[in-house]
């Protein structure tokens, strides 16, 4: 039904997509994994038209969709959802939902505006279709609300109403769960299988919650640093060794553990926290991300929070560092109650936080970047002893941090924190869209940082190399904090993780199911077009037993269907 | 509410919008019916920022140039080629939509300040080259401008002096209809497409809706509103000139839009009377004496009246004067309703 053929996607000097294919078939749900940074949304992007692939093909239906613009491919059958939540807000839910019906009606502007009999039955036609949609979703209370009052959760579920509403045959639905609690997750699984019955639609669902995505789909394809890591059914994916490192971190880098031993310096349990938070709340309009935080940084220490995204990482560093107000709770740092102070207020206290992303200006020279932190210590930073902790970057100082690699970008956050002689350095996702080498890099910075005295709070994906820095570390679960211990500990305990990670018992009903890279597309068009999915998956296991292409299993059929 | 009783209640309210207001300006000097006259000019200015700011979220900042082009167009079919005065509002509401879709094209690519500033530089761009300039006399009749004296249309005489309240009933029954047109396309299949837009146009691209199809329309019916309300400028004033049309009174437009509500549609009566009004007000009698102290608060302080209620209108109703007012009055309508209830429910026990 829908075919991607090595698509390579660019952003600049950054590959987000690198040949990446995949098969879809009807009737099927495909769940599509990754860490964070492997490329999912854009290569959901690319299949809703939002953004064009610099190499590849893409094919729906047996059609090319190269030149087809995001409303023609939705004309097409391929509707979506969105991450970060696009409904139209100043609309109500059942408005929300008329909108794809009669943009795909032919309706007429004119008519519409003299309210003639024709826009009138199409006007009744469609409000009954959308209390259909919002039956079945459970959302019939809401059909009158405007849907920028709603709650987040509600609102995933009015996007999956409204891509519904224009009669799909294809659901892109980009991570349906987040910020959803377990218990709701498990809900939202059981109303996907429902609208694939009642609407007779195949579903491509990216999701970081593999609670969700294993238990639903039928197949699936991670994704890894833009590329197709792993593809199979879920019950061997939760398996597969390269699909937990690439969740968990390079296993490999594993070596450096003995020189991390010796570093480790013994800890006194009773030393007086140097930020302490407590009961900590947050969130976002009406989404409350994190609720009953507590955690404490000692001075000198290095503590790692490590989870699942959507977990409350981020929005815990927020809200310590002042980028969003606490709803509750109180965050003391050096002694002092800083709950709800302003950002600017608390970084002049010694308590620096990088944010994803880095905040860093790109037009700046690295030199003037490191220069502007005379701003906040009130004298001239001391540039020779950040070029001694970074001698990389003493090459690089008269250039353009934009123009830096992303490795070395980091390096002018870490440095730049370090000039403002900080008690306590945050740093959230330090190792986005890096390659391990260049992590194994940083974390040693992370070190150094340590032995001059710096506590350091990092948010990290790669757990591995987190926990081998870290002193302790505290795993975060849907808003909380769900474990905590020494990072010991916790390497010890690998189970723990990956079950914040990839969902503890996952009891995966394998349907009898099978996909994959076909070698030879001429022949599988035949399969995909003529054969309802549970035949063809059948043929395709077949085939990868024989270590045949598909199409050659089926011809061979074909022929004995005729000889009888 | 049914379709049809929904649109009954439309009908009868415009209705009544044009009775009430055709009548007003009747008992007022020569001056203030000119003004009333100007108000709806402007009302309709004000009307296609609703349609295109309100509806679609686009920002413009040249609809003062639509008008001003509307106005040339008619002066120049009723000068110039002699053409009966409907025709040449015809005429006019074309060439405003046409230019309105040449200028939504750099729209499809650009939203927010971007866009404003390219407007801006179209509003610059018409005043100094065009409406000023030798090259484009067949257009704006020279330095002089174009001079209508008269038109007879539907059988009544109109002219800028003895019959100036002819053509405000007809310009006001105009307002009413396009009024009314617009707030049903609100509610349709066209406005919704509009509004999702406004809200996220990354939705509404991928939920079928034609980006390019949808933005330059709601340019060009911006324009041709705008450009059907300039069209009967030289009618009312009796002769076009560049000077109502130059860029400040499209940024006042955009401003007094924002200050009665840019989302509704009838801010733009309020706004057009607003615009007419205030200043000739000021004008005559903004100066005078109190006791020992003579003052003169001229036209000159209505730029500065207009910034300062836009700051005040920003902080305590940034929905707009009007978006303002249907908040409370729905706000009492419920809370009548539920003190009805309980009054009745008392009624009930009691008895």
């Amino acid at each position: 039904m829908l075919r991607v053929r090595d698509v390579t996607v660019r952003f600049g000097g950054i590959v987000a997509l690198d040949g990446v294919s995949l098969d879809l078939n009807r009737g099927e749900i495909l769940g599509l994994i990754g860490p964070n940074g492997a490329g999912k949304t854009t290569l959901f992007n690319c299949i809703s038209g939002v953004i064009r692939p610099d190499q590849g093909s893409m094919f729906f239906e047996g059609r090319s969709l190269k030149f087809a613009p995001p409303h023609e491919r939705a004309r097409r059958g391929i509707a979506r959802t969105f991450q970060n939540l696009q409904l139209w807000g100043s609309m109500t839910v059942q408005e929300n939902l008329t909108v794809p019906m009669d943009a795909l009606g032919g309706r007429n502007t004119f008519s519409d505006a003299l309210h003639l009999p024709f826009s009138t039955y199409a006007e009744r036609a469609s409000s009954e279709r959308a209390r259909a949609i919002l039956h079945v979703l459970e959302l019939d209370d809401y059909a009158r609300t405007l849907a920028g009052d709603l709650p987040a959760g509600i609102q995933r579920r009015v996007e999956i109403a409204r891509a519904l509403a224009g009669r799909p045959q294809l659901l892109l639905l980009d991570e349906p769960a987040a910020g959803l609690d377990a218990r709701e997750t498990g809900h939202l699984a059981e109303l996907l299988h429902t609208v694939r019955e009642r609407f007779h639609v195949s579903m491509l669902l990216v999701d970081h919650d593999m609670s969700l995505v294993l238990p639903v789909s039928d197949y699936v394809y991670v994704l890894d640093f833009g590329k197709v890591l792993a593809k199979g059914r879920p019950s061997a994916i939760q398996n597969d060794p390269k699909v937990i490192a690439a969740y968990l971190g390079d296993e490999s880098s594993k070596e450096s553990n003995k020189s991390r031993d010796v570093v480790a310096m013994p800890r006194r349990k009773d030393e007086a926290p140097l930020l302490e938070v407590k009961q900590l709340a947050a969130g976002y309009g009406h989404l409350e991300v994190i609720r009953d935080v507590n955690l404490a940084v000692r001075p000198g220490e290095v503590v790692a929070c490590i989870g699942a995204n959507g977990a409350g990482k981020t929005t815990t560093l927020r809200a310590i560092s002042g980028m969003i107000r606490p709803r509750s709770g109180t965050v003391t740092f050096d002694g002092r109650d800083i709950t709800g102070k302003t950002a600017e207020h608390i970084s002049r206290q010694g308590l620096i936080h990088i944010p994803e992303g880095r905040g860093l200006f790109p037009n700046l020279s690295v030199e003037d970047t490191l220069r502007l932190v005379s701003n906040s210590i009130g004298k001239e930073p001391d540039l020779a002893t950040a070029y001694r902790l970074f001698p990389k970057l003493k090459e690089r100082r008269h250039q353009a941090v934009g123009t830096l690699s992303g490795g070395e970008q980091q390096m002018v956050a870490l440095a730049r924190a370090v000039l403002a002689r900080p008690q306590l350095v945050m740093v959230d996702e330090m190792s986005q869209g890096l390659a391990p080498t260049v992590v194994r890099q940083l974390f040693d910075i992370i070190r150094m940082m340590r032995d001059e005295g710096i506590a350091v709070l990092i948010v990290e994906q790669f757990v591995d190399s987190a926990l081998e820095v870290a002193d302790r570390a505290y795993v975060f679960e849907h808003g909380t904090i769900g474990h905590s211990g020494s990072a010991a500990e916790l390497r010890a305990d690998r189970k723990l993780i990956s079950g914040s990670y990839l969902g503890s018992a996952v009891d995966v009903v394998a349907a009898s199911n099978g996909n994959g890279h076909h070698a030879d597309p001429a022949l599988m068009e035949v399969v995909s077009v003529k054969l309802p999915a549970k035949l063809k998956r059948t043929l395709e296991e077949r085939a990868e037993r024989e270590g045949r292409p598909t199409g050659a299993v089926v011809m061979e059929l074909l022929e004995g269907v005729k000889r009888v | 509410m049914t379709w049809s009783s929904r649109l009954t209640v439309r009908v009868l309210l415009a209705l009544l919008a044009f009775a009430v207001l055709a009548r007003l300006p009747a008992g007022l000097d020569i001056g203030f019916q000119f003004d009333a006259e100007l108000a709806v000019v402007w009302g309709f200015g004000i009307l296609s920022l609703v349609l295109l700011t309100g509806y679609v979220g686009q920002v413009s900042l040249c609809q003062a140039t639509f008008a001003g082009v509307g106005a040339y167009a008619a002066g120049m079919m009723v000068s110039t080629y002699h053409v009966s005065y409907l025709i040449a509002v015809a005429v006019a509401v074309l060439a405003a939509f046409a230019l309105g879709v040449v200028v939504g094209l750099p729209a499809l690519r650009l939203s927010g300040i971007t866009l404003a500033i390219v407007t801006l530089g179209i509003a610059l761009v018409f005043d100094r080259y065009v409406f000023q300039d030798a090259a484009f006399a067949w257009f704006t009749g020279g330095s002089g401008g174009w001079r209508v004296d008269g038109a007879r249309m539907f059988g009544v005489q109109m002219d800028s002096s003895k019959h100036l309240l002819a053509a405000y009933v007809l310009l006001v029954g105009l307002f009413c209809l396009v009024a009314l047109l617009m707030v049903n396309l609100h509610d349709s299949g066209a406005g919704r497409r509009f509004r999702a837009i406004r809200d996220s146009e990354l939705a509404a691209s991928t939920m079928g809706v034609n980006l390019t199809r949808y933005k330059l329309l709601a340019f060009g019916m911006s324009a041709a509103i705008a450009g059907l309300g300039g069209s009967f400028y030289p009618l009312v004033a009796g002769s076009v000139s560049p000077q109502p049309f130059w860029l400040f009174t499209s940024l006042q437009l955009a401003a007094i839009a924002v200050l009665m509500g840019v989302r509704y549609v009838p801010a733009a009566a309020l706004g057009g009377v607003f615009m007419a009004f205030v200043p000739d007000v000021l004008t005559r009698f903004g100066h005078g004496n109190v006791g020992r102290y003579s003052y003169d608060i001229s036209f000159d302080w209505f730029q500065i009246a207009v910034g300062v209620l836009l700051i005040i209108q920003l902080i305590l109703m940034p929905d707009g004067v009007w978006g303002d007012l249907r908040g409370r009055i729905a706000h009492a309508a419920a809370h009548a309703k539920s003190a009805a209830r309980a009054v009745a429910k008392g009624r009930v026990r009691v008895a």
